[in-house]
């Protein structure tokens, strides 16, 4: 029994391999695909119809838990020649993995795509290094802040007028933390670089100022600027405030969600991926705004991930044909089923914005997006760490806004002269 | 001593040239069966431990970036580590948390030792309740203290609301002080009953005889403890503090799940920025520079402790 088993693997691998070196003989290529744990919710169901429709591409996905650890084993399963055939990655991470000679260039064939103008413009802006594109953009995700509605009304607070300044989220934050008790009025996860550039950066986009400047390879922090001071010096004074839940300074992971969802914090900003999450225990009324600007106006951090032919592949190939088809109407659409927000904008209006009326926002928020192109991107701010997940967590928690900014600064202008 | 054995060997060979033959085969048939019986030790030993540590020293003088080409850059690692105010500072950290930790659970597994020794039902019972967290993974103590100091829903802020010692539940992990305590009470609920056993075990193998005739002599519980205890178990405590100190200057697991280096990286420990120079940074050959000063200071400190066990042995 044992030794069939034994066997039969063999058998298999032998034709994986013969396949793999054949090109075009009649078995089956096998393709590995490496995906985040974000996506497992949606990611089987892509791919099984992808290995329905495609006989003789057959593609297995492995889920790899939690970003920091993504970027690792990514890396190394690239330096030994292991690395997946396609990959799905957090756009942040596409210009170190481009650089690094992890993806392989596709320039030429996706010139070729009919649909290339119709994607969100972040991450394309990302996909490029150095002159060539190396991903295509595979999910969109945009930071918006999501209310409860049911509090702002207890709070006295019109429910379908939600705050377009700071001062007004502010004063709303102040009036929902008046209900008394355990009810604060905002939330996010303080010691969390990747959502700190996720949900509070749009601050800084929407009032005209910016974050990372430069080129990917040769980036300029600008952590010190004006426009961070000014939306640290707002975050600070909330937490003055006592608006804030102090266990917001210590949080890494996702507790504020919970918090949120458990109905006693007023405000908290996410993305679409929340609204599932949410739905599943509606105790509440909840309604969703755009990050706002200090003057008005609004931004979003432009998130989601790239798909990408991995450069140790030998499949090539095949790895396009699926990079292609996931690109492509009937993969992004089954998503949009999901709720995850397409890439392709131009499809957005037909796939997306008709399922939910919170949609719409999500992708104007999308086409006002910003995000992070830099090579060192993870260092800087993924890293919680880092100096701009320390930045943001002394700064607004204790105080001494100037002092963190200029510390924070020095060491980026050294992550990023170390390359 | 084998020279000795060789030389009397050569002698019997002398004297009596026909076993010389069966003398040498028997010989070599001993040394051959030893060498088959470490090899396998031999073999995971240089794979596990040789080639990596050669392999670490070489990428130490490197350049190294996880992906693409590394560069020889001879002693720059090292120079560069010796004026990082990250490291040293990290350094400091882990030094304060051994200072803190090891005479602590020293003290406590000596104290819980002494009070369970006996062979009475109840020595029995709180043996066992000491010893029950040990075989509790490392990972999973962390998780449940991380739960237990939780302001929102872990029990012991409540706890202290509901007794009226606080107002509100504190935020234990957004201090440095407190967020430290927190880890060591971690691993003093977690490590005391591993010390508590091995201490308990080499008072243990004290023969009850020395008790005996110092008690026949007059000597009361406290004469016995210092002057028989005390000496005999200089070996032992040796071993205990030679497991205890490289244990904590190794920690990594317990800041990393508890603390996450933080508030503002004040408990990021030395292995954890080697951890994060190496993987999160992508600097595999600085990494690999403060790996190697790490271990340099560690195999110093041991070196120092298991003299003292060599002096107690003479001593003994």
């Amino acid at each position: 029994m044992k030794a069939r088993t034994l066997g039969a693997m063999l058998a298999a691998l032998l034709l994986a391999a013969c396949s793999g070196a054949g090109g075009g003989s009649s078995g089956t290529t096998t393709l590995t695909l490496w995906a985040r744990d974000s996506e497992k919710t949606f990611i089987g169901q892509i791919v099984d119809a992808f290995n329905q429709s495609h006989k003789n591409i057959h593609v297995d996905v492995t889920i790899i838990p939690a970003n920091n650890s993504f970027v690792q084993k990514l890396g190394t399963a690239t330096a030994n020649g292991s690395g997946p055939d396609v990959v799905s990655i957090d756009l942040v991470f596409v210009p170190y993995f481009a650089k690094a000679g992890a993806l392989m260039d596709i320039t030429s064939r996706a010139r070729a795509l009919p649909y290339l103008a119709g994607f969100d413009s972040a991450h394309m802006k990302l996909a490029n290094y150095n002159g060539k594109l190396y991903a295509l953009p595979f999910t969109a995700e945009s930071s918006v802040v999501f209310y409860n509605k049911t509090l702002f009304q207890k709070a006295g607070l019109d429910p379908s007028k939600p705050p377009t300044t700071w001062a007004e989220l502010e004063a709303a934050a102040v009036k929902v933390r008046g209900l008394g008790g355990n009810t604060y009025g905002y939330v996010w996860p303080g010691a969390n670089g990747g959502a700190s550039i996720f949900e509070l950066a749009p601050f800084v986009w929407a009032s005209g100022g910016e974050v990372v400047g430069g080129t990917p390879a040769q980036s300029v922090p600008m952590f010190n600027s004006p426009a961070v001071t000014d939306m640290l010096t707002f975050m600070h004074g909330m937490a003055q405030e006592g608006v804030i839940p102090p266990s917001a300074s210590t949080d890494t992971t996702s507790n504020s969600l919970t918090a949120f969802q458990s109905g006693t914090v007023g405000m908290t900003p996410a993305g679409a991926f929340f609204i599932p999450q949410l739905e599943s225990s509606k105790t509440f009324d909840w309604g969703v705004f755009p990050i706002p600007g200090k003057n008005g106006g609004f931004s979003s951090f432009a998130g989601g991930d790239e798909i990408s032919v991995g450069s140790n592949t030998k499949n090539a190939g095949a790895a396009w044909t699926f990079v292609q088809w996931a690109t492509d109407m009937s993969a992004q659409q089954a998503m949009a089923k999901q709720g995850v927000m397409p890439v392709r904008l131009d499809l957005a209006s037909t796939i997306y914005t008709p399922l939910n009326p919170a949609y719409s926002i999500f992708v104007q928020a999308l086409q006002q997006g910003h995000t992070v192109d830099s090579v060192v991107e993870n260092a800087l701010i993924n890293d919680n760490n880092g100096p701009w997940a320390t930045m943001i967590h002394d700064a607004i928690f204790n105080g001494n806004i100037k002092a963190t900014q200029d510390a924070a600064q020095t060491k980026a202008q050294a992550i990023v002269a170390a390359g | 001593m084998s020279q000795r054995d060789r030389a009397v060997a050569a002698v019997r060979v002398a004297g009596r040239g026909r076993a010389r033959r069966r003398a040498l085969t028997w010989r070599r048939r001993r040394q051959l069966a030893g060498l088959l019986c470490v090899l396998p030790a031999l073999a995971c030993t240089t794979i596990f431990f040789f080639v990596p540590l050669g392999l670490d020293f070489w990428m130490s003088f490197n350049q190294w970036p996880l992906l693409g080409d590394h560069q020889f850059v001879g002693l720059q690692n090292y120079a560069q580590a010796v004026h990082d105010p990250g490291f040293l500072g990290s350094v400091g950290v882990t030094v304060l948390y051994t200072v803190i930790i090891t005479p602590l659970l020293l003290v406590l597994a000596f104290v819980l030792a002494v009070l369970t020794q006996g062979a009475d039902r109840a020595s029995r019972f709180f043996r066992t309740l000491y010893f029950l967290p040990v075989p509790v993974g490392l990972a999973s103590a962390s998780y449940l203290f991380v739960w237990l100091v939780q302001p929102n829903v872990g029990p012991i802020g409540r706890v202290l609301q509901l007794a009226g010692v606080v107002q509100q539940p504190p935020v234990w992990l957004a201090a440095t002080i407190p967020a430290l305590l927190v880890v060591v009470g971690m691993v003093v609920w977690k490590v005391t009953g591993l010390q508590m056993i091995l201490l308990m075990a080499g008072m243990q193998s004290i023969p009850d005889a020395m008790h005996e005739a110092a008690t026949v002599d007059g000597a009361g519980w406290w004469r016995r403890f210092l002057f028989i205890t005390m000496p005999l178990l200089r070996p032992t405590l040796a071993l205990v503090l030679v497991f205890s100190v490289a244990g904590s200057l190794l920690a990594f697991d317990q800041f990393y799940i508890i603390t996450a280096g933080g508030p503002s990286n004040s408990t990021l420990t030395a292995v954890y920025t080697i951890y994060r120079t190496s993987f999160v940074s992508f600097h595999l050959g600085y990494g690999a520079a403060l790996s190697i000063l790490t271990m340099l200071v560690l195999a110093a400190v041991s070196a120092v402790q298991l003299l003292l066990i060599r002096q107690s042995t003479e001593l003994s």
